[in-house]
């Protein structure tokens, strides 16, 4: 009982390993024998079950059909795989023609997997294989045949039907690489004996071969051999679909910054390895297509050597131009020659070239131990590991019906260019960031220098200001003021001063010093109030002279340029025409009126009074001279005129526009 | 008769005062007084009508001295004698409640004059200092108040009218009393009594502009 679940689950076992690891049989019967032996059963023991002349035991599910397909004694040797059974002999005959052969002909028992690349057929013929098998009674489902590999097509007949053909038979196009399915409908099957008989057409290279036929129920044969299309021809499909897309962002990385070489190569790469990987999926290639199919592996190097030089920052310009030179003249060779011995040793040649690259980009990737560098040279080991398995398995050393692994390593090289783009864009992310911050600090400090520098000039602006200041006040202390003392002293030393006198002189100084005092009221360039302050200072002594003031102002626009110094000049050139008026004109009534004359874009103040006129017989006095000076310092002027009818007017003309 | 506090700490001007208010027989002087101190024991002791203090004063300020009698003394004038009559301390006298100020160098006819007319209402105004006043006013138009919470009812009742503003605006050009009443169509009695409602709204304007501060620096906590 325990036996025979032991033997029970080795057959599962043996199923599943068989169905999924199909690549490696020698693999396979060393696990499977391991797991015999931990069952506990000898080797010898597990035999009948793989040769499976008996009935399979029942699968376990009790839904699985129970499998209608059995062999007779005399037929070739099957092993029975999940519900259906493998046909590993045949017979061979070798014809030159498309019809099936006849009774005469002498078949040779084959094993299966069969190829021809170390038997001396003739290549330029057709070879034929004969399958027999026994049935325990005709099939209800329809049955599927599945064969792993072809090399090159084949024309499929069951019980002397053509049943289906794997590509095109008329020229000698090549599919390698696609696994074979034909559905078998159910009447074309007998119970007792039948046939499958097999033409195959060798390819343009001469290389030929058939893999172990499967024959099952539909259902079951299909998954066996989606299985294996899945490893041999649509995962490398993706890859491509994958790669290609992989080029295109690099090269719109290559091209927005041309500067990264890295990403042109790698784009180049990509493209490559795709054209390498076409050959696995595309279905009849012809002679261009082989072409690109056999040199792209020269190619892949090349482009390869300057990708990862690049991509770790080295350089080796003469290995460079070497696999260069090894990529295109291996294109050019394949291009001529399709032999299987020129193929051979140029993939012999091109496995020396690539120990040589596989040194040199390990040395180069490994001088700087950055993660992106070993993941990538992981890659490449791997990658080239793989290639050493393909380039032996061309070669046969394996079952003929191996897979080539090769295609299935281009997503490690994408890894490693992944794991690059990630590092230099956290790192370009993290530059930013600290860049910015530094930025900011930096601005932080400048604009603290600025405000600092701002502060200086303030203060030496301030500095300078009451420097000049105190200069004007000096200037007119000493001017006025000052002279005013400096000569009533005299006079007084002299005793030639009246006490009137002393009293007039000592208010025209404290009116001089009034005058400084109110010209240091910022005014905001209105000159009324200027004029207003000087009236409001005179009054008193107009009043005391008994002399009426008219005040005829009207608005005037803003003279900018009313500092302090200006501000003083004009009050003392407007005082100067008052005090003339209060001491020579004898005068009962003075106006003062302000105006615009804005065709010479001036603006006036006129004093008149009606008080006796200018003595025309007199040369004007040092007065009006101080006057038209003081004036002219303003860009103005001063006339002085004498009114019909008695009475003088004083004009003082201002500019409006700023003065320098 | 209105009795006179002279508070003068020059010895000349001191006389000088005393002896031109003495001249006039509707003065009465009841005191002269050299220092803040005096000024102020004299202010409570014989409650004077007029005050002619000047603003450097040896010990107290003449400011103080001012406040000291508007707080005290509601219906005692209180005159600046400057020599300038400059903004700074004129108006630092209004708003300690002085109605005004006279010139240290008048004749005698205008100081006594100046005295007649402050007691009438008729605070001088310069060009300058009426300028001043337009831009403090200005300042605390509606919209950019500096008063908060309950200074806003003082800070809106020392808003400038229409009427005073004129004022203002025609006595920083120059005008006169006389000339400024007939340019609005009023009397010049109407326009000095204008000007004194203005001193006074400075007065109570600056009271307020110190309960601000105080209140910013947290001086006080509650109104």
């Amino acid at each position: 009982m325990a036996k025979q679940y032991l033997k029970r689950i080795a057959w599962v076992l043996s199923a599943r390993f068989n169905v999924l690891m199909s690549l490696h049989r020698r693999c396979a019967s060393i696990l499977f024998a391991s797991v015999m032996a931990t069952a506990g059963l000898s080797h010898s023991q597990t035999l009948p079950l793989a040769r499976a002349s008996a009935t399979p035991p029942a699968p376990a599910s009790a839904s699985a059909p129970q499998p209608t397909l059995k062999t007779a004694p005399a037929s070739h040797t099957v092993a029975v795989i999940n519900g259906g059974i493998e046909l590993a002999q045949a017979e061979f005959a070798l014809t030159g023609e498309i019809r099936p052969p006849g009774a005469d002909t002498a078949w040779q028992t084959v094993t299966l997997p069969d190829s021809w690349r170390k038997l001396p057929r003739d290549r330029s013929r057709l070879g034929w294989y004969r399958l027999r098998f026994e049935l325990a009674s005709a099939p209800e489902n329809p049955q599927a045949i599945y064969i792993a590999r072809i090399t090159n097509n084949i024309a499929l007949y069951i019980n002397g039907v053509l049943l289906g053909v794997s590509g095109n038979l008329k020229s000698r196009e090549m599919s390698w690489n696609l696994a074979q399915l034909f559905v078998v409908p159910p009447r074309m099957l007998n119970a007792g004996r039948n046939e499958i008989l097999i033409r195959l057409h060798p390819d343009g290279m001469a290389r030929a071969g058939l893999a172990r036929v499967h024959i099952g129920e539909e259902a079951e044969v299909r998954a066996l051999h989606d299985r294996r299309l899945l490893f041999q021809s649509t995962a490398p499909k993706f890859i491509a679909a994958l790669l290609a897309l992989t080029m295109m962002l690099s090269i719109a990385l290559w091209a927005s910054r041309r500067q990264e070489t890295v990403f042109g190569f790698f784009a180049l790469l990509c493209l490559a390895t795709i054209a390498r990987l076409w050959h696995t999926f595309a279905r009849d290639i012809d002679s261009w297509g082989w072409v690109i199919a056999a040199p792209s592996i020269s190619w892949m190097m090349a482009t390869q050597t300057y990708f990862v030089l690049r991509f770790c920052g080295q350089t080796s310009p003469r290995f460079e131009r070497f696999t260069a030179l090894f990529a295109v003249a291996s294109t050019l060779i394949l291009g001529f020659s399709s032999s299987a011995s020129v193929v051979a040793v140029l993939f012999m040649f091109n496995t020396a070239v690539s120990l040589v690259m596989l040194a040199i980009l390990g040395r180069a990737l490994t001088r700087v131990p950055k993660l992106e560098n070993l993941t990538l040279l992981l890659a490449i080991v791997i990658n080239f590991s793989l290639a050493i398995h393909d380039l032996i398995n061309y070669d046969e050393r394996f079952d003929f019906d191996t897979l080539y692994v090769l295609p299935l390593g281009g997503p490690l090289l994408l890894f490693a260019m992944a794991i690059l783009l990630i590092r230099r864009f956290v790192d370009v992310m993290q530059q930013h960031e600290s860049l910015n911050a530094e930025l900011a600090s930096r601005v932080r400090d400048r604009e603290q220098e600025l405000a600092h520098s701002y502060e200086r000039l303030r203060v030496l602006d301030q500095q300078r200001t009451t420097a000049e200041e105190r200069q004007r006040l000096m200037r007119d202390m000493h001017d006025g003021i000052g002279s005013h003392l400096m000569s009533t002293l005299a006079l007084t030393r002299l005793g030639s001063l009246s006490q009137h006198d002393m009293q007039e002189v000592l208010a025209d100084c404290i009116d001089e010093l009034k005058i400084t005092i109110d010209s240091l009221e910022p005014v905001e360039s209105d000159l009324l109030v200027v004029l207003g302050n000087l009236r409001y200072r005179l009054e008193p002594r107009l009043q005391a002279a008994g002399i009426s003031l008219e005040w005829a102002v009207s608005d005037l626009p803003p003279l900018a340029y009313l500092d302090p110094g200006n501000v003083r000049s004009v009050l003392r050139i407007v005082q100067e025409a008052f005090t003339n008026t209060l001491k020579h004109a004898h005068a009962r009534r003075i106006t003062l009126s302000t105006g615009v004359d804005y065709s010479n874009a001036r603006v006036f103040v006129r004093v008149t009074d009606d008080g006796v006129g200018l003595d025309s017989s007199k040369p004007p006095g040092r007065g009006l001279d101080n006057m038209k000076n003081r004036a002219t310092k303003l860009h103005g002027s001063v006339e002085c005129l004498s009114l019909k009818g008695g009475g003088t007017c004083v004009n003082l003309y201002l500019p409006m526009a700023k003065i320098a | 008769m209105p009795r006179v506090l002279i508070v003068e700490d020059d010895p000349a001007f001191r006389a000088r005062y005393a002896a031109m208010l003495a001249n006039d027989p509707s003065f009465e002087v009841v005191a002269s007084v050299g220092t803040g101190g005096e000024g102020l024991a004299m202010l409570d002791l014989s409650k004077p009508d007029i005050l002619l203090v000047d603003l450097g004063l040896p010990d107290v300020s003449g400011i103080e001295v001012i406040r000291h009698a508007s707080r005290t003394l509601p219906q005692c004038e209180c005159m600046v004698v400057t020599v300038f009559g400059d903004e700074e301390h004129v108006l630092a006298s209004i708003e300690a409640g002085a109605a005004g100020y006279l010139l240290k160098d008048a004749s005698e006819e205008s100081f006594l004059s100046g005295i007649r007319e402050l007691m009438n209402g008729g605070s001088p105004i310069s060009p300058i200092i009426a300028r001043r006043l337009l831009r403090r006013f200005h300042a605390d138009s509606p919209g950019e108040n500096i008063a908060v919470d309950k200074a806003t009812d003082e800070t809106s009742s020392v808003a400038l009218s229409d009427r005073e503003r004129e004022i203002l605006l025609l006595a920083s050009k120059g005008f006169n009393y006389p000339e400024m009443g007939k340019l609005m169509g009023i009397s010049p009695h109407t326009v000095t009594s204008h000007v004194k409602k203005i001193y006074r709204k400075l007065q109570v304007h600056s009271r307020g502009e110190a309960v601000f501060e105080a209140n910013r620096m947290g001086l006080i906590r509650t109104l």
